[in-house]
């Protein structure tokens, strides 16, 4: 029987196919923000003995990750015009195709990585690597910036689902290191972002390359 | 050994408070230059202490668990710990006045707590007792100097100087890790004691590239092409503590590994004697076609650090020949070389401060009679020049004159000791013959004679801070030169730190010539008080007038009659030519009257023209081919790292 752990990251690994695929900045929104859900409620699941604190902490994650994040940047979009295509640099089709090979891949590499803590639940790695590398895959085939943010936030998630596996005992100082980690990492995007949208007008990175000397 | 630590720990706090009190700029120099110098001045009493009990003392902490931090005060350390705190006491002193009317006081603060860290660091430098300690050390040290360079960093030459110097540094600290990782692949182990258990062939290996390494920081040639750049842009007290005790950290580096190599090979002492002379010529050579009084004192300091090599090589080829008293002479002239020129390099740079402070030009040919109205400057230089050109009765003499008999005693050895003692005298000879050239047309040119510019006239020097440094240290020149006896006992117990076996030499010898030095010196300066007193006698009751320098009976003289500085090195530098090739402009001279005409002349240094063209240049264009792949396009950016991750989760 397969394991409620490997139930849930098969719908990540889904997700991670409809993040390719989805052509509207909403809709990769979503994606995300149900990326963040299900990799905060993992820890609930496999179950290292949940303390008080554990379980108020993994709810205060859940809500940055999943639902304060996302709805944020949803306001952003809706606030500012921004166009709502992410623009891809590489089209959907092919991007479905490489997200099929990486996911193949990253359950070659996490096979070959072997690491006997989490081997109880197949697609904890594949999925969590899955996802830091689609995410950076996002970062590198759109052309939005709000799209790059999201994909910024997917690899984040994964290195949350492989924070949650490694370290049984520290979790929370690790966690509490992503999570600043994500903060910073969104205001710094959004930062540039207005300034981008200043300069230029319009959010596509790909005018950043007129900035060369 | 926490009295050290407490001497760090002030002059560190000295360094912090004055960030914090950066908007009170009087108060935050006072206490910042009281810290520093207290901070300095207890550490040089605890080093001085401990050098003349001969005590070692070794303290360790450990860092995260995983590396000590091990620090060991022997004879050695301390004979350098004086050096660096006597310095860095009066460079601390000077910047008081030096500062004074700095335009932005943010700056200065800035400027005092690098100064701290540099200190603080270069004595933790030559305390460091294992590799760990010893590189984080350097690297401090390397890097806070590097912001004492970039002090007028708007200009975009002092700029380029500290980009030089950062390369070198680290180029050489690159060379230094290398030694140091051979030596830990060898033995497993990061502590020092390690390393005397080497095979011969890694010994080798790790005194060569030490010496690359710890030479690009001292200045020996070629590696010596960061310094005229670096020491001009600095602040004149930051270029005499770098000038007088920065660089020898890279002497005690070279020293300190021999120690510990414990490697008796005739090699170690030909390559410091080769190397030691070749920069001393040059350096003095290249110092003589400079027109900017700072870099000329720079090329001074690769000179003094090729005399200091030539005293270690003279030691080492007395230890590898078996010869007792030739290596402990070397040795202890080489070390009291240290001192001493610590001393009057940054006697000399204070002296160069005080006078660029005041005119506002570096150029020697600008300046002229500069000592009718800084008395006390323009004396203190002189006794400085006097003392690093090797003249009785100062302290230069001392140290050359120890370097001297010690290569004497090597003339009696077989073949390659006896060819390197005498390349090791004949250079000394020549080097002291040309730095006297030099600084006869230093003091000469700048300080005697007429102002030739605007800017020469009407000076004056204010700044007691500036002018007790001055004082102070040009009375330790005489000092030394006249009793050097307890000097010498210093240098002698920090060379029996080396660990050489040498536990009882003979101190007769040592005991003799010091005796005779202090003999010659008294007599000299009885003969000079004598000969003052008859001519105040034979002048009493007569009238004396007074007329320009120079004035040679011309009944209309003016300033441009005088003999520039580069008229005086001209014959010289022909000699040296092939080596130093000048590079002169001049218009062409039409007509009988000729109306005004220009010339300019640029003394080539070969190292940095050679360095130029054998490495930079190949290096840029190599990196100018490879620019395609910063283009700009932040998503092929983002696909480099993901290629790195994929390729390294692949096959690692």
């Amino acid at each position: 029987m397969m394991h409620p752990v490997d139930t849930i990251l098969s719908l990540v690994l889904l997700s991670v196919l409809f993040s390719f695929g989805s052509s509207r900045l909403p809709g990769l929104i979503l994606v995300v923000g149900f990326q963040g859900i299900v990799a905060s409620i993992v820890p609930f699941f496999i179950g290292h003995g949940m303390s008080a604190g554990g379980v108020i902490f993994t709810f205060v994650t859940l809500a940055v990750r999943g639902i304060i994040i996302p709805m944020s940047i949803y306001w952003v979009i809706k606030k500012v015009a921004i166009r709502r295509e992410v623009e891809p640099i590489i089209g959907y089709h092919a991007s479905i195709f490489c997200g099929l090979g990486l996911i193949v891949a990253a359950t070659f590499i996490s096979r070959q990585l072997n690491i006997p803590t989490i081997s109880d639940y197949t697609l904890l790695f594949p999925a969590a690597i899955a996802l830091l590398v689609s995410g950076m895959f996002l970062l590198m085939a759109r052309r939005n910036a709000i799209a790059m943010v999201l994909g910024y936030i997917m690899m984040e998630n994964g290195i949350y689902l492989i924070g949650t596996t490694f370290s049984v005992r520290a979790r929370h100082i690790v966690e509490f290191g992503i999570l600043l980690d994500v903060l910073a990492g969104v205001m710094i995007m959004a930062i540039i972002l207005q300034n981008i949208k200043q300069t230029f007008d319009d959010v596509d990175t790909a005018l950043l390359r007129t900035l060369k000397d | 050994m926490s009295q050290f630590f407490t001497a760090i720990l002030i002059i560190i706090l000295g360094g912090s408070i004055s960030l914090v009190l950066a908007r009170q700029v009087r108060l935050m120099r006072i206490i910042a230059v009281f810290l520093l110098s207290a901070g300095c001045f207890w550490g040089l009493f605890n080093a001085l202490t401990n050098l003349i009990q001969s005590g070692s003392d070794t303290a360790s902490f450990t860092y995260l668990n995983v590396f000590s931090l091990t620090f060991q005060m022997d004879g050695l350390s301390s004979f350098f710990l004086v050096a660096i705190f006597a310095v860095s006491l009066f460079a601390a002193i000077y910047s008081f006045h030096y500062l004074e009317d700095s335009q932005n006081p943010l700056r200065t603060a800035v400027h005092y707590f690098f100064f701290s860290i540099l200190i603080a660091s270069m004595a933790l430098v030559v305390t460091a007792a294992n590799m760990i300690t010893f590189m984080l050390s350097w690297e401090i040290m390397s890097l806070s100097s590097f912001f004492l360079v970039i002090y007028n960093h708007h200009s975009a030459e002092n700029r380029k100087a500290g980009f030089l110097y950062f390369v070198f540094s680290h180029v050489g600290a690159m060379f230094i890790f290398a030694a140091f990782g051979i030596a830990y692949g060898y033995s497993g182990n990061f502590g020092f004691g390690a390393m005397a258990s080497l095979p011969d062939t890694a010994k080798m290996l790790i005194f060569i590239f030490t010496f690359i390494g710890f030479g690009s920081k001292a200045g020996v040639f070629p590696f010596h092409v960061w310094l005229p750049y670096a020491h001009p842009a600095a602040p004149s007290h930051i270029s005499a503590v770098m000038s007088g005790v920065m660089i020898k950290t890279g002497i005690y580096g070279i020293i300190r590994i021999y120690a510990l190599l414990d490697f008796h090979t005739p090699v170690c002492g030909n390559i410091l004697i080769i190397a030691g002379a070749v920069s001393g010529v040059l350096g003095v050579v290249y110092a003589l076609g400079q027109h900017d009084i700072k870099r000329l004192l720079a090329y001074h300091s690769v000179e003094n650090i090729g005399i200091i090599l030539m005293g270690l090589g003279i030691g080492m080829t007395g230890v590898s020949s078996g010869n007792p008293l030739m290596a402990i002479l070397g040795f202890s002239g080489g070390l009291l070389h240290v001192l001493n020129h610590s001393i009057f390099k940054s006697l000399l740079f204070m002296g160069a401060g005080m006078v660029v402070h005041k005119t506002g030009t570096r150029s020697i040919d600008a300046l002229g009679g500069l000592i009718k109205n800084m008395k006390i400057t323009g004396t203190t230089f002189i006794i400085g020049s006097l003392a690093i050109c090797g003249l009785p009765p100062f302290n230069g003499f001392v140290s050359e004159f120890f370097i001297y008999i010690g290569g004497f005693k090597g003339v009696a050895l077989d073949k390659s000791a006896f060819v390197m003692s005498i390349l090791a005298i004949i250079s000394l000879a020549i080097i002291g013959g040309l730095a006297l050239a030099c600084f006869t047309k230093v003091v000469g040119v700048v300080f005697q004679g007429e102002p030739r510019t605007k800017a020469a006239e009407n000076v004056d020097e204010k700044g007691s801070s500036m002018l007790v440094s001055m004082v102070i240290l040009a009375a330790a020149c005489i000092v030394i030169g006249i009793f050097p006896r307890i000097f010498i006992h210093l240098s002698l117990n920090a060379v029996s730190a080396l660990g050489l076996g040498y536990a009882r030499v003979p101190l007769a010898p040592f005991e003799r010539i010091t005796g005779n030095i202090t003999f010659g010196a008294t007599i000299f300066l009885g003969v000079l008080l004598l000969v003052m007193a008859i001519r105040f006698l034979a002048y009493r009751g007569k009238s004396i007038s007074r007329s320009g320098t120079w004035g040679c009976g011309f009944t209309q003289p003016t300033v441009r009659m005088q003999y520039t500085g580069s008229s005086y090195a001209a014959s010289i530098l022909e000699l040296f030519s092939p080596v130093a090739p000048l590079e002169e402009k001049h218009l062409k001279i039409k007509g009988r009257f000729p109306v005004k005409t220009q010339y300019q002349s640029h003394v080539n240094d070969i190292a940095d023209r050679h360095l130029n063209r054998l490495i930079v240049n190949p290096v840029l264009s190599l990196f100018d081919k490879l620019r395609w792949i910063q283009h700009g396009d932040i998503h092929l950016y983002i696909g480099y790292i993901l290629l790195a991750i994929v390729l390294l989760l692949f096959f690692i």
